[in-house]
C-alpha cells in the first residue's frame, strides 16, 4: 500500500457509515482524501474507529463513480450522457406526464440513510409539494421502522432513551439480535470496556456470535433461540419477573399506567408463557430464560441494546415492544445505564426515521392526518398538502404490479439489492414508466432507471447526520462533489423543475426550516453544533444544548404504556422441503449490501459472502468446507460457498449479505412486520444442496436473467 | 382477484396480521386499535380496496378484523371529521 501523502488540510466530518457516527477528520493532499484520523473531540466515539470508517474512504473517488446524469427512452436503451438541465426537466417532465394519465398517487418517492438530515427533509418536501402525495418513504422501513413503532408505543418516543457513554454505568447489559463487536465496532469496543469491569452479559441470538464470546467479553447467559421466537422468548422472561415478583412496583405505579400493567403483567403471567413451554419451543433450555430473567430484574442497572435481529420479523414491532414492556416493569428507564437503544445500521437512519420520510407522517412523528400539524406545515410551505397516509415503500412495489404507481425518484436507494424477493421488486420496476435513481454508482436498481442523477458521497457535501443514540453532527464537505452537485442541489433543482418554487444558499437554511417546524429539533443550528461539537435531541428551550437520556422525570406522553404482545408464530416454516432456516449478519470489515466497502481494499479481510452451516447438518448432505452450495427456499435460489461451524446451531444456517453477486434477496421472503411492512429478513426456511465446484456465486433462478443488462453506459 | 391499488389477497393477509397483534386487548380496544391503524397508516385507496371487500362478504378476514373493519367504515362513510386527527394519549391511569 502507498505510503498517504502529507496532508495539506484536514476538515473535521461524520463517518457515513454504521449508526455510531464516529467523528473523523479528513486529511486532504492535492484535492484528494488521503487520510481518515479518528477525532479525539468526537462525542460518540473519543478518538476510536473501526476500519471501515478508518480505511474504506476510497470508494468515493472509485472508476465506477458516474460522473454525468443519464437518460435513457427504455430500460433496454443505451443510456445516453446529457447535461443536468436536460436531466432535471425530463425527469420532473415525465413524473408529470405520469401523474396527468394516471393520477396524482402514481408516483412517489424515497429516502436514503446515507444522505443528511437536509437532504431527507427536502426529498420528502419534493413528495409533498412537488409530487403532492404523501407518497415518500425511507430505508428504514426495511429495517428499523418496527423501532419507530414499538418504542413509541411503550415509551413515547421512537429513540434510543440513552446516549452511547451510558453503557459505563450498567451493571447488566442485554444485546438482542445485534452483534455490535462487528455491525457497531466502535460501541462495541466501549461495551466490552465495562464487562472487563465487571458488567454481566446477557446474549439473544440464535447465532454464537462474536458478542457472545471474543477477547475481552463472554455472555454470561447466551440464549441461542431459534430465529422467529424473539417475542415467546422475550414474553416468557417477563413471564419469570411477574411471576417472581421482581417487578419495581414503585416505578411502575409513579411512571406507567397502572392498569396497563395489570393487563400485560396477566397476559405474560399465563401459563402459556412459562420457559418450561416456551424453551422447547425456541430450542432453548428454560433455565436460562429463568437466569437472564433474574439477572436482567436485579440489575441495579440493566441497559438493553438491540438490532435487526429484533424488528426484521413479522412480529418486529411487537419485539421491540416486549424490550420496552421488561425495561418498564423493571424500572430500567430514565437514568444512566438503563434504558432501551436500537442500534442503528445506518450512519443517518435515525434521521431519515425523525425528518418526516414517511407516508404517514411528518418530521417529529407526527401524524398527515392531524389537521394542526398538517396546518403547520401548509403555513411554513405556502401549499395545500395531502390529508391522506401515502404507499410505503413495499406498497409503492405491490402497486406497481396492478399498475396503480409509475414512476420513481429513488435517492441513494437500492431495492433491488436491498429489499426482499428480489424477482418481485424487479418484475416491480420493469413496469413502471419512470425510475429516477440518484446514487454514486450505477447500482443493481439503476439497470431498470430511465433517469441517473450521479449523487455525492459524504465526503461532498454539507449537512448533518443523526446517530443511533440521538446525536446530531456535522458532514462537511472535504472535497467537491465529483458530479457537479451536492445532493441536496440536485433535489432543489427537481422540486423547482416540478412547479414548486423554492431556494437555499445553503444547508444551514435546510436544517433552520427543519428547526422551525419539527420540536425535538427546535434549538438546532449549525452554529450551535458548530460551537458545541454535536447535539442529542431533544433540543429547545428547556434543553438549549441537547439532551443525553431520555425519560427521565416524564415520558412524551406522560405515563407510559404496557402493550399486550401476545406471541404469533411466523407463517415461514420449515417442512420437510425446505427444512433448515437461514438468517443473516454482517461482517466488522463490510458495510450493508456492501456498495461503498466493496470498492475499497477491505475487500483484502472479506471478500464474498459465505453460508455458515453446522458440521451435522453439513455432513448429512455431503458438503465439506469449502464447497459451493445452493441455498433455495420457496422463493428462490442462490450458490455460495459453505462454511462449516459451531457458532450455529443444527437446523439453523446463516450468511451474510455484502456483495451484490451473492444475491441474498434472491430467497428471502414477502412476510413482513405487521405494523410497518418491515421485512422478515431474518427467518427463511431453506434446503442446502452441494452443487459442482464450478458453478457461479449468485441467483441461479429465476430472476437472474434480469441482469444480464448492460451495466455501463 | 386485483384491487385499484393492491392485490386484495395481499391487503386481506396484512390486516390479519392487525387482527393477531390486538386479539389479546378486550373487544371494544382491539376493534378500535385496528380501525385506528387501517386509518393512520394505511393509503385511502387500500382501506377502500378492504372496505370493499369486506361489502362483498370478507373471505379471509378474522372476526377481529371484521370488527375493526366496520368500525372504519363507520367512521370513514358516516363520520369522517369525528376521527380525522391522530390517536389521542389515553389519560393517565386509563
Amino acid at each position: 500500500m502507498p505510503i498517504p501523502r502529507k496532508p495539506e488540510s484536514s476538515v473535521v466530518t461524520t463517518c457515513a457509515y454504521c449508526g455510531v457516527g464516529c467523528g473523523f477528520k479528513a486529511e486532504v493532499s492535492q484535492g484528494r482524501v488521503v487520510r481518515m484520523i479518528p477525532w479525539k473531540e468526537g462525542k460518540a466515539n473519543h478518538g476510536h474507529s473501526c476500519v471501515k470508517g478508518r480505511f474504506a474512504f476510497d470508494y468515493y473517488a472509485h472508476p465506477d463513480r458516474v460522473r454525468t446524469p443519464m437518460v435513457r427512452e427504455s430500460i433496454d436503451a443505451p443510456w445516453r450522457a446529457v447535461g443536468w438541465d436536460e436531466a432535471i426537466t425530463h425527469a420532473a417532465a415525465e413524473l408529470k406526464r405520469i401523474q396527468a394519465s394516471h393520477g396524482v398517487k402514481s408516483v412517489g418517492a424515497v429516502s436514503s440513510s446515507r444522505c443528511t438530515n437536509e437532504e431527507i427533509f427536502l426529498v420528502q418536501k419534493f413528495a409533498r409539494v412537488a409530487l403532492r402525495n404523501n407518497n415518500i418513504d425511507n430505508c428504514s422501513r426495511i429495517c428499523h421502522s418496527p423501532t419507530q413503532f414499538g418504542l413509541s408505543a411503550t415509551l413515547g418516543a421512537g429513540a434510543a432513551s440513552q446516549h452511547f457513554d451510558s453503557v459505563l454505568a450498567a451493571d447488566v447489559i442485554v444485546v438482542v439480535g445485534a452483534n455490535p463487536t462487528e455491525g457497531h465496532p466502535v460501541f462495541g469496543s466501549l461495551m466490552k470496556r465495562r464487562i472487563r469491569e465487571g458488567a454481566k452479559l446477557i446474549v439473544l441470538d440464535p447465532r454464537r456470535t462474536e458478542t457472545v464470546t471474543s477477547p475481552h467479553c463472554r455472555a454470561d447467559v447466551h440464549l441461542p433461540l431459534k430465529p422467529g421466537t424473539n417475542v415467546a422468548v422475550l414474553d416468557s422472561i417477563a413471564h419469570v419477573i411477574v411471576r417472581e415478583r421482581l417487578f419495581n412496583r414503585a416505578f411502575i405505579e409513579s411512571r406507567c399506567h397502572v392498569a396497563e400493567f395489570e393487563t400485560w403483567s396477566a397476559l405474560v403471567g399465563d401459563d402459556r408463557y412459562r420457559p418450561e413451554v416456551i424453551g422447547p419451543e425456541a430450542g432453548l433450555d428454560p433455565d436460562a430464560i429463568r437466569r437472564a430473567a433474574r439477572l436482567y430484574a436485579a440489575g441495579p442497572n440493566s441497559i438493553i441494546y438491540y438490532g435487526l435481529g429484533v424488528t426484521e420479523h413479522s412480529q418486529g414491532s411487537t419485539g421491540v415492544m416486549c424490550l420496552g414492556n421488561l425495561a418498564l416493569a423493571c424500572g430500567m428507564l430514565g437514568r444512566e445505564g438503563v434504558g432501551v437503544n436500537p442500534l442503528r445500521g445506518q450512519g443517518n437512519v435515525q434521521g431519515g426515521s425523525c425528518l418526516g420520510s414517511w407516508p404517514h407522517m411528518f418530521s417529529g412523528y407526527r401524524f398527515v392526518t392531524d389537521p394542526d400539524v398538517r396546518g403547520s406545515f401548509e403555513q411554513e410551505w405556502g401549499i395545500e398538502l395531502d390529508a391522506e397516509p401515502g404507499l410505503r415503500l413495499p406498497n409503492m412495489f405491490d402497486a406497481a404490479l396492478t399498475g396503480a404507481f409509475r414512476g420513481m425518484y429513488i435517492q441513494g436507494e437500492d431495492p433491488v439489492q436491498s429489499d426482499p424477493n428480489r424477482a418481485h421488486i424487479v418484475a416491480a420496476l420493469k413496469q413502471m414508466e419512470c425510475v429516477i435513481v440518484q446514487d454514486l454508482y450505477l447500482t443493481e436498481t439503476a439497470r431498470y432507471a430511465h433517469v441517473f442523477l450521479p449523487g455525492s458521497s459524504a465526503l461532498e457535501k454539507d449537512g448533518t447526520f443523526t446517530n443511533a443514540e440521538r446525536r446530531v453532527s456535522r458532514v462537511r464537505k472535504v472535497v467537491e462533489p465529483i458530479a457537479g452537485l451536492a445532493d441536496w442541489e440536485i433535489t432543489v433543482r427537481l422540486i423547482n423543475a416540478t412547479g414548486y418554487a423554492c431556494h437555499y444558499d445553503h444547508p444551514s437554511q435546510i436544517l433552520d426550516e427543519i428547526a422551525r417546524t419539527s420540536p425535538a429539533y427546535r434549538g438546532m443550528s449549525y452554529d450551535l453544533i458548530d460551537r458545541v461539537g454535536s447535539v442529542q435531541w431533544p433540543c429547545d428551550e428547556s434543553a438549549p444544548e441537547g439532551t443525553e437520556v431520555l425519560h427521565t422525570r416524564t415520558f412524551p406522553r406522560g405515563k407510559a404504556n404496557f402493550m399486550l404482545t401476545a406471541y404469533v408464530p411466523t407463517r415461514e416454516r420449515v417442512n420437510d422441503r425446505f427444512p433448515l432456516l437461514l438468517t443473516t449478519g454482517r461482517i466488522l470489515s463490510q458495510y450493508n449490501v456492501g456498495t461503498q466497502t466493496r470498492r475499497t481494499g477491505n475487500t483484502a479481510w472479506y471478500s464474498e459472502d459465505l453460508l455458515e452451516i453446522h458440521p451435522q447438518d453439513a455432513m448429512a448432505r455431503g458438503i465439506c468446507d469449502g464447497d459451493r452450495v445452493t441455498v433455495a427456499s420457496r422463493i428462490g435460489s442462490v450458490t455460495l460457498k459453505a462454511r462449516t461451524s459451531e457458532r450455529v446451531n443444527p437446523g439453523l444456517v446463516y450468511t451474510t449479505f455484502h456483495f451484490a453477486q451473492s444475491k441474498a434477496n434472491a430467497i428471502t421472503t414477502e412476510l413482513s412486520d405487521w405494523a410497518t411492512n418491515c421485512p422478515e429478513y431474518k427467518v427463511t426456511a431453506v434446503e442446502i444442496t452441494k452443487v459442482s465446484p464450478t458453478a457461479p456465486t449468485g441467483a441461479t433462478r429465476p430472476e437472474a436473467t434480469n441482469d444480464t443488462a448492460e451495466m455501463h453506459p | 382477484m386485483t384491487s385499484a391499488v393492491i392485490e386484495v389477497q395481499k391487503l386481506i393477509d396484512m390486516a390479519n396480521q392487525i387482527g393477531e397483534f390486538f386479539a389479546p386487548y378486550a373487544p371494544d380496544q382491539r376493534a378500535e386499535g385496528i380501525r385506528n391503524h387501517l386509518r393512520h397508516y394505511w393509503d385511502p385507496r387500500m382501506r377502500e380496496a378492504l372496505l370493499h371487500h369486506l361489502d362483498s362478504g370478507g373471505e379471509g378476514l378474522s372476526p377481529e378484523v371484521r370488527a375493526g373493519a366496520t368500525l372504519l367504515r363507520d367512521a370513514e362513510r358516516t363520520a369522517k371529521q369525528a376521527y380525522a386527527g391522530p390517536p389521542r394519549p389515553r389519560p393517565a391511569g386509563a
